[in-house]
């Protein structure tokens, strides 16, 4: 994999709590603010601040549970590729993403639809567990 | 999140404004069930000032449909920003909650 243009990445650190998570859509809006003739702007800005904010949900109630702690985030824009890539840190405990179980989509459910809207709304979900150095990788093609 | 609440024609309204995420859905979840102690539970929660909906709300949202019908009731939602019925379509509550582009239709329906 080649390394990412770091000319186009713009870091965040925030606290793990729920707190602070819409300061993503802010940082996400305003890199992509930049590119020109993107199709579907309004929409695919949702789409990307969701499942990112879905991911650090995740990483709030499971990676920390509770304990406080700290994500790390980089948004870069890899202008070669058309892709808009998320990495997130955490050092948390880490999870198996093969256990979680999908929604049942035919009836209302009361949870579990975080990591599916991540799935369904990114063109490539990777997570990479290692106890206290867990690693997401999001990708969007734009 | 701001809320404000109504009633009309035994309907208790629910407009809700700003950001409606895990931070927000606690308040959210006390005014709906503050709407559900007055029987009929019919209420109606306008969305047309919300831009942003995660998980926890939908949720949310779901356990106030699911308890408005053990109480005879029923929750339906009106004037859907765009982005946000997108996540309605994707986990398919679009087919669960009755959903209506304008809050006099949402209101006039539970007249029927």
């Amino acid at each position: 994999m080649n390394p990412l243009p770091l000319t186009n990445t713009v870091r965040l650190e925030l606290p793990a709590i729920h707190k602070y998570l819409n300061v993503i859509g802010a940082c996400i809006r305003a890199m992509l603010d930049r590119e020109q003739g993107l199709p579907g702007q309004e929409s695919l800005f949702y789409n990307i601040e969701l499942a990112v904010h879905e991911a650090c949900t995740n990483i709030v109630e499971h990676a920390y549970a509770g304990i406080s702690g700290r994500i790390d985030i980089a948004f870069t824009l890899d202008e070669s590729l058309r892709q808009f890539i998320i990495e997130l840190n955490d050092r948390g405990q880490s999870f198996s993403l093969s256990d979680v179980v999908a929604p049942d989509l035919s009836q209302p459910q009361t949870s579990g639809y975080g990591l599916f809207l991540v799935n369904q709304l990114m063109d490539e979900v990777t997570y990479f567990p290692q106890q206290g150095n867990n690693r997401w990788r999001l990708v969007k093609n734009i | 999140m701001e809320i404000n609440v109504r009633s009309a024609e035994n309907v208790k309204i629910l407009e809700l404004a700003g950001r409606f995420d895990t931070y927000t859905a606690d308040t959210a979840r006390q005014s709906i069930e503050q709407a559900m102690a007055e029987e009929p539970a019919n209420i109606v929660v306008n969305l047309e000032k919300v831009d942003f909906v995660d998980s926890t709300a939908l949720a949310t949202l779901v356990h106030g449909l699911k308890r408005s019908r053990e109480l005879q009731g029923d929750l339906r939602l009106c004037h859907l920003q765009q982005s946000v019925r997108m996540v309605f379509e994707l986990t398919r509550l679009d087919r669960f909650f009755e959903i209506f582009a304008r809050e006099d239709e949402a209101v006039q329906a539970f007249a029927r």
